[in-house]
C-alpha cells in the first residue's frame, strides 16, 4: 500500500476504469429516485394527531432517506453487472473471473460506513425516545384508565368521578397518560393517529402517554389477536376543546 | 474382526441378509402403531377421566390421544428397535447396517427408517413441499377473504384458525427448507464424508416430522389454531383443543430439531474430510452450521413454553394465569428467545447457498470469505440477545427498550457484511445468469427492502406505532419469503441436477420465477401501503380506506400461487423425465460436484483429502477438484454444457 | 496461490471402517450438543422459577399462608444423583483401567443408586403439601419435579444398558468410548439436579412485601 503511486493519482486511476463511472450513474439515478420515494410512506401513514406521531413520521422519512444510498448502492453493483459482466451465449462461460479474494479497503469503508449509520440510528432512536416520552413527565397530565376485554375498550377517568365510557374522550393541548389493563387476554391499545401503542396484559398496568394536538375523531383499534372478534374491537377517540370535555365529563356524572 | 466390530458385539448376524425387524417395518405400519395406539390413549383416557364436559378434562383427553399417535407412530416405523437392541446388547451386524441404510431397495427406502443421508434429504425435501404447499394453500385462503373489506369468506372462527395454521407451517417448513434438504443430502458429500454422523438419529429427525405432521392438523378438526402461531397466552389458554394439537405438534418438532440440530453439527465438527480446515470448508457449510448450531438451545426453549402451557390447560397450572401468579410475559419472553434466532435459523443458511452458487455463477472466489463467517458468526452471536424487540409494546420491562434497540440495530453491519461479500463475488465476474443465480440477484433486491424495514421496526417509537399491523407481516414476508424461500428455490434449482440426477426444465422453472417474483413484490407493496395507513394483523375484514391495498395483495398473492404451482410442475416433471444431468452441470468446485451421478451408497469409494478451499477461479486452469476415482463423468462434468446435458441425454 | 488440480488428493481406502476413538470422539460431540438442548430447557425452568417469583403477580405467587416444599427434600434427591454419577465415575475408571468386574459392579451400584433416587422423587411429587393448581410457585415447582423425574427415567434406561453390556463384555479396556459418554450425560442430569435444587431453595417473593 505504502510504495505505490500517490493517492490522488490512484484515485484519478479508479476513476477512469468503465465500471466505476457506470456503477456511480446508476447510482446516482437510483439514489435521487429513492430520495424522492422517501416521502412517500410519511404520507401513507396520512395526518398526524400528536408530535408522537409526527416524529414518528420524521424517523420514517429520515431512515427511508438514510438507507437509500446504500440500497441504491447494492443494486446499482447488481444491475451494472447484469448489463456489462454478464455471461451471453448458450453454455457455462468459457473462462473464470479474475480471481480476486477480497479488498481490505473496501471492507475497512463498508464497516464504516455501517457502522456511522448504525450510530446515527442508535442516536437519533434514543433521542426520539426521550421526545415521546414527554407528556408521561408532565405535572397536569390527564390521567385515562383503559381496560380491554374480549372485544370492547372501556376508558375511565379517575380524576373525573371515575366517569366510565366506551368511546375514548381527550381534551386538547393536555397531556394524556394511559394506565393499560386487561380483564382476560392480551389486547394492545393503540391510538393510530397518534402513534402510540401498548399492550393490555391480564394482572400487570401498563403505560403509554401522548399530547393530542388536533381536533378531530381518531381510530382506537387493538392490535394483538385477542380472540374471535379481534377484527371488530375499535373504537374512536374524540380529541375535543377544553369547554367541550368538561361539558362531556359533567354530562357523564363527573366533576372536573 | 476389527475393532469397530467389537464395539458393537461382536455378534454373527441372526439373518443372511440383515434388516432383521426392521424388513417388516414401513411407513404403513408406523400409521397403524400410531393409529392403534392413539386410538388405546383416547379409550383409556377417555374412560378413566371423570367429567367430558370439562375442557380441562377434554384437554387431557387431546394431548394424551396425541402422544399415543406419535408414541405408536415410532415404534411402527421402527425408532424404538435400535435403542432396545442397544440395551440388550444385540448390535446391528454390518448387514444390518447396510440394509437401515436401504441398499438395493429402490424406492421402497424412502418409506423406511433409513439411515442414508440422501434418502433422508429426499424425504425432507418432498416433506418441505408438501408443507409449503398446504401453507400456500392456506394463505390463499387468507388473501380471498381479504379481497373486499367484507367478503366474509371464512367467517371471524374459521379465519383465526387458518391464519394460525398458516403461519405455523410455514415457520416450520421455512425452518427446515435448507437445512432439512440440502443440509441432509448436501453438505455430508460437501465435506467429504460418508454419512451423517449419527445415520439412526437423523431417519429419527424426519420420521419424528412425518409423526408431528397430523398431530398439527388434527387442530383443524379441533376447533383450530385461534391464536395466530405466535400462540400468546393466556388466549392460548382459553382456545380449543386444537391448542393441544399446537402445543404436542411443536414439542415433537422440537425434539426433531435438537436431534437434526445435534446431528448435523456434530458431522460438520468431526466428519470434514482431512485438510478441510475451517478456512477450507465451504461457506453453506458455515451456514448450515450456523443455523442448526442456533437452534440447538433456541427450541428447548420454545418446547419449555409448551410444556407450561399443556400443564395451564390440562391440570390448571399457573405459568400464565395472571390471577394464580402466572403471567403472559414469562410465555412472550420464552417464546421470543427462540423466535429471533429462529429467523436466523431459516435467513443464514439460505443467504449462505445463494453466496456458494454465487462464486460458480460468477466464477469469482468467494469475496472475502473471512468477512462472510464474520457475518455469520456475528449474527448468531447477537441473534440471542435481541429477542425483546418483538415485545417493545408488551410494556414488560420498557427500561430495557432502548438496549434492545441498540443490540437489534447493531445485527445490521453483520447482515450488511452479507450483502458485501455478495456484491463483491459479483463484481466483475462472468455472470452466469442461470435460475439459480437469478435467484440470488431476487434476494438482493427482496432482502434490501426486508432489512430496511428491519430497521424502522427496531426503532422504538416507530415499533410503538407499527407493531402489530399489516407492515410487520409485510417486513417478515420480505425477509422469511422475499430472502429466505427465494434462496432456497436457488439452492433447490442449483442442487437439482445433483439430487435427482436430473436437469431442471428451463422454460416452466423461468416462468415461475418471474410470476414468483413479480407476484411477492405485488402483494407485499400492498401490504406494506396498508400497514402504513394503519390496518391491524389477523384480521379478518377491515376498513373501507384499506380496500385498495388489500385487493392489490390478493391479485399478487394469486400471481405467487400460479408461479409456485408452475415450479411444482416443473420439479415434478424433470424429476420424472427431465434430461439426464451429468455429473458436474455448472462446473463447481466443492466436493459434491466430484462424485458422479448417481451417487454410491457410501458416496466416497476413496475418502478425499483437501488441500485448499473451493474457491479458486481464475487461480489455475478450469477444473473441478477431482479424487482418484477414475470416473469419466467427473472429468467430463467439468466442461459440460447444457448442450452437453442434451447429449448424455439421447445416449 | 493454490494448484487447483490437486485442490483434492487421494485419501486413505482403508477409512470404511473407522477407529472406535474416532467414533467416541464423534459420540461425545453430538452428547455433548444434546446436553446443551437439554440445559436451554432446564434453564427455561430456571426461568420460569425465577422470574414468576419476582414478579409475584396478583401478589398469587404464593397463596396466603400456602405450605411450601421442604427444601431438604430436593437437596437429598440432588444428592442421590451426584452420588451415582461420582459411581459411575469410578465404574468408568475401572474399565478404562481394564477391569471389567469393577466397571459392572459399579454401573450395578450407581443404576442402584438411581432407582432408589427416582423412588424419591415420585414419593415427593406425589406428597408435595399443595396442588399443581395452588399458585404460580406451585406450578412450576411441581413441573420441576418432573423435569427431574423425566431425567431420572431416562438414565435409568442408560444405566441399565451400561451394566447389561458391561456384563456381555462388551466394553473393556481399550474399547469404552460408549462408557465415557453415559458418563457425561450422567454428570449433566446431577449438575441439573443441583441447580433445580439451588432455585427451589428460594421461595419466598422479594415483592411479597407490599
Amino acid at each position: 500500500m505504502t510504495s505505490g503511486p500517490p493517492i490522488d493519482e490512484r484515485v484519478g486511476l479508479w476513476w477512469r476504469r468503465p465500471e466505476t463511472r457506470g456503477i456511480f450513474l446508476i447510482w446516482v439515478v437510483l439514489t435521487v429516485a429513492l430520495v424522492f420515494f422517501s416521502f412517500i410512506p410519511a404520507r401513507i401513514m396520512g395526518p398526524t394527531a400528536s408530535p408522537t406521531k409526527h416524529a414518528v413520521e420524521l424517523t420514517m422519512t429520515v431512515f427511508t432517506l438514510a438507507a437509500s444510498p446504500v440500497a441504491a448502492f447494492v443494486w446499482a453493483i447488481a444491475i451494472y453487472s447484469l448489463i456489462k459482466w454478464r455471461h451471453r451465449g448458450v453454455g457455462p462461460p468459457t473462462e473464470d473471473g479474475p480471481p480476486i479474494r477480497g479488498n481490505n479497503l473496501a471492507t475497512g469503508l463498508w464497516m464504516l460506513v455501517s457502522s456511522v449509520l448504525c450510530v446515527f440510528l442508535l442516536i437519533w432512536g434514543l433521542a426520539e425516545i426521550e421526545a415521546v416520552a414527554a407528556p408521561e413527565r408532565s405535572a397536569n397530565a390527564l390521567i385515562v384508565n383503559v381496560t380491554g376485554q374480549q372485544w370492547v375498550w372501556t376508558f375511565s377517568y379517575p380524576q373525573d368521578g371515575n366517569v366510565e365510557s366506551d368511546q375514548l374522550y381527550l381534551p386538547l393541548n393536555r397531556p394524556v397518560i394511559f394506565h393499560v389493563t386487561s380483564e382476560d387476554v392480551i389486547h394492545a391499545f393503540w391510538v393510530v393517529q397518534m402513534g402510540i401503542k401498548v399492550d393490555a396484559n391480564p394482572g400487570e398496568t401498563t403505560k403509554t402517554s401522548v399530547l393530542p394536538d388536533k381536533l378531530g375523531v381518531f381510530d382506537v383499534r387493538c392490535a394483538e389477536l385477542c380472540g374471535l372478534l379481534h377484527a371488530d374491537m375499535e373504537t374512536n377517540a374524540h380529541v375535543v376543546s377544553k369547554a367541550d370535555f368538561a361539558t362531556w365529563i359533567q354530562a357523564n356524572g363527573g366533576h372536573v | 474382526m476389527s475393532e469397530a466390530m467389537v464395539q458393537f458385539g461382536g455378534r454373527a448376524p441372526a439373518h443372511p441378509v440383515g434388516g432383521g425387524i426392521m424388513r417388516r417395518l414401513n411407513l404403513g405400519t408406523a400409521v397403524a402403531g400410531g393409529l392403534i395406539l392413539g386410538y388405546v390413549a383416547w379409550l383409556i383416557s377417555h374412560h378413566f377421566l371423570a367429567g367430558a364436559d370439562d375442557p380441562m378434562v377434554q384437554n387431557q383427553v387431546v394431548t394424551i390421544t396425541l402422544a399415543g399417535w406419535a408414541f405408536g407412530f415410532m415404534i411402527g416405523i421402527g425408532a424404538m428397535r435400535g435403542p432396545i437392541c442397544w440395551l440388550l446388547g444385540r448390535d446391528q451386524s454390518h448387514e444390518d447396517e447396510m440394509f437401515a441404510a436401504g441398499k438395493d431397495q429402490g424406492v421402497g427406502r424412502y418409506f423406511r427408517f433409513t439411515t442414508d443421508h440422501k434418502v433422508v434429504g429426499i424425504q425432507y425435501l418432498v416433506l418441505t413441499m408438501v408443507l409449503l404447499g398446504i401453507g400456500g394453500t392456506l394463505a390463499m385462503m387468507i388473501r380471498t377473504d381479504l379481497v373486499t373489506p367484507n367478503s366474509g369468506f371464512l367467517g371471524p372462527q374459521t379465519y383465526n384458525a387458518v391464519v394460525g395454521l398458516h403461519g405455523l407451517t410455514m415457520i416450520i417448513a421455512t425452518i427446515i427448507m435448507v437445512t432439512g434438504p440440502f443440509g441432509n443430502f448436501i453438505v455430508p458429500i460437501m465435506i467429504g464424508a460418508r454419512d451423517m454422523a449419527f445415520p439412526r438419529l437423523n431417519a429419527l429427525s424426519f420420521w419424528l416430522l412425518v409423526a408431528f405432521a397430523p398431530v398439527l392438523y388434527s387442530a383443524a378438526f379441533l376447533g383450530g389454531i385461534p391464536t395466530g402461531w405466535t400462540g400468546y397466552a393466556p388466549l392460548s389458554d382459553q382456545g380449543p383443543p386444537g391448542m393441544d394439537s399446537y402445543l404436542m405438534a411443536i414439542i415433537i418438532f422440537a425434539v426433531s430439531t435438537a436431534i437434526a440440530g445435534a446431528n448435523i453439527t456434530a458431522t460438520i465438527l468431526t466428519m470434514r474430510a482431512r485438510g478441510m480446515t475451517w478456512n477450507r470448508t465451504p461457506i453453506f457449510v458455515w451456514g448450515v452450521l450456523a443455523s442448526v448450531g442456533l437452534a440447538i438451545p433456541a427450541f428447548p426453549m420454545f418446547m419449555g413454553a409448551m410444556v407450561y402451557l399443556g400443564m395451564d390447560r390440562t391440570v390448571g397450572a399457573n405459568f400464565y394465569v395472571a390471577s394464580g401468579g402466572g403471567n403472559p410475559w414469562l410465555y412472550e419472553n420464552l417464546f421470543w428467545l427462540m423466535g429471533h434466532p429462529e429467523v436466523y435459523v431459516i435467513l443464514i443458511p439460505a443467504v449462505a447457498a445463494l453466496m456458494e452458487l454465487t462464486t460458480v455463477f460468477a466464477r469469482k472466489p468467494l469475496f472475502s470469505y473471512n468477512v462472510a463467517v464474520l457475518g455469520i458468526v456475528g449474527i448468531v452471536g447477537l441473534s440471542m440477545m435481541v429477542w425483546a424487540h418483538h415485545i417493545f409494546t408488551s410494556g414488560w420491562a420498557p427500561e430495557l427498550n432502548g438496549a434492545f434497540m441498540l443490540t437489534t440495530e447493531l445485527i445490521s453491519i453483520p447482515t450488511g457484511l452479507l450483502f458485501f461479500v455478495i456484491i463483491g463475488t459479483i463484481w466483475r465476474g462472468k455472470v452466469w445468469t442461470t435460475l439459480p443465480m437469478m435467484c440470488t440477484y431476487a434476494m438482493l433486491w427482496n432482502f434490501i427492502i426486508g432489512g430496511v424495514t428491519g430497521i424502522y421496526l427496531s426503532d422504538v417509537p416507530l415499533d410503538y406505532d407499527l407493531h402489530g399491523n399489516m407492515f410487520v407481516t409485510a417486513h417478515f414476508h420480505y425477509t422469511l419469503m422475499g430472502a429466505g424461500l427465494t434462496g432456497a428455490i436457488g439452492a433447490l434449482m442449483y442442487w437439482f441436477p445433483k439430487m435427482t440426477g436430473k436437469m431442471l426444465h428451463h422454460t416452466s422453472a423461468l416462468w415461475s420465477f418471474w410470476l414468483v417474483q413479480i407476484g411477492f413484490q405485488v402483494t407485499f407493496m400492498g401490504m406494506f401501503a396498508v400497514g402504513l395507513a394503519g390496518q391491524p394483523r389477523r384480521v379478518e375484514h377491515y376498513d373501507n380506506t384499506f380496500a385498495v391495498g388489500n385487493m392489490v395483495s390478493t391479485i399478487g398473492a394469486y400471481t405467487i400461487g400460479l408461479g409456485m404451482l408452475l415450479l411444482l410442475y416443473a420439479v415434478i416433471s424433470s424429476w420424472r423425465h427431465g434430461p439426464i444431468a451429468p455429473a458436474n452441470p455448472w462446473g463447481g468446485k466443492t466436493l459434491e460436484w466430484a462424485v458422479p451421478n448417481p451417487i454410491p451408497l457410501e458416496n466416497f469409494e476413496v475418502l478425499p483429502v483437501v488441500i485448499a478451499d473451493p474457491y479458486g477461479y481464475g487461480e489455475g486452469d478450469f477444473s473441478i477438484p477431482h479424487t482418484s476415482e477414475p470416473r469419466e463423468d467427473v472429468v467430463v462434468g467439468a466442461q459440460l454444457s447444457p448442450a452437453g446435458a442434451v447429449e448424455a441425454d439421447s445416449s | 496461490m493454490t494448484n487447483i488440480e490437486t485442490a483434492v488428493t487421494i485419501g486413505d481406502p482403508d477409512l470404511h471402517l473407522e477407529d472406535p476413538n474416532v467414533i467416541g470422539r464423534r459420540w461425545r460431540a453430538g452428547v455433548a450438543l444434546l446436553i446443551l438442548a437439554d440445559a436451554a430447557f432446564v434453564a427455561t425452568l430456571l426461568f420460569a422459577y425465577f422470574y414468576l417469583r419476582g414478579l409475584n403477580t396478583s401478589n398469587a405467587w404464593l397463596l396466603h399462608g400456602q405450605a411450601t416444599a421442604a427444601i431438604w427434600v430436593s437437596w437429598a434427591l440432588a444428592g442421590g444423583a451426584v452420588l451415582s454419577a461420582v459411581i459411575f465415575g469410578q465404574a468408568r475408571r475401572s474399565i478404562q483401567a481394564g477391569n471389567e468386574a469393577g466397571f459392572v459392579a459399579g454401573a450395578l451400584v450407581a443404576l442402584l443408586v438411581l432407582v432408589a433416587d427416582t423412588v424419591g422423587q415420585v414419593i415427593q411429587l406425589t406428597s408435595f403439601p399443595f396442588g399443581v393448581a395452588s399458585s404460580a410457585y406451585s406450578s412450576v415447582v411441581y413441573t420441576i419435579a418432573g423435569a427431574n423425574l423425566y431425567h431420572l427415567l431416562l438414565t435409568i434406561f442408560i444405566a441399565i444398558a451400561m451394566w447389561n453390556r458391561g456384563r456381555l463384555h462388551i466394553y473393556s479396556k481399550s474399547s469404552n468410548w460408549q462408557v465415557r459418554v453415559a458418563e457425561m450425560w450422567w454428570n449433566w442430569i446431577a449438575i441439573a439436579a443441583v441447580l433445580t435444587a439451588f432455585a427451589t431453595s428460594f421461595i419466598a417473593s422479594p415483592a411479597s412485601g407490599h
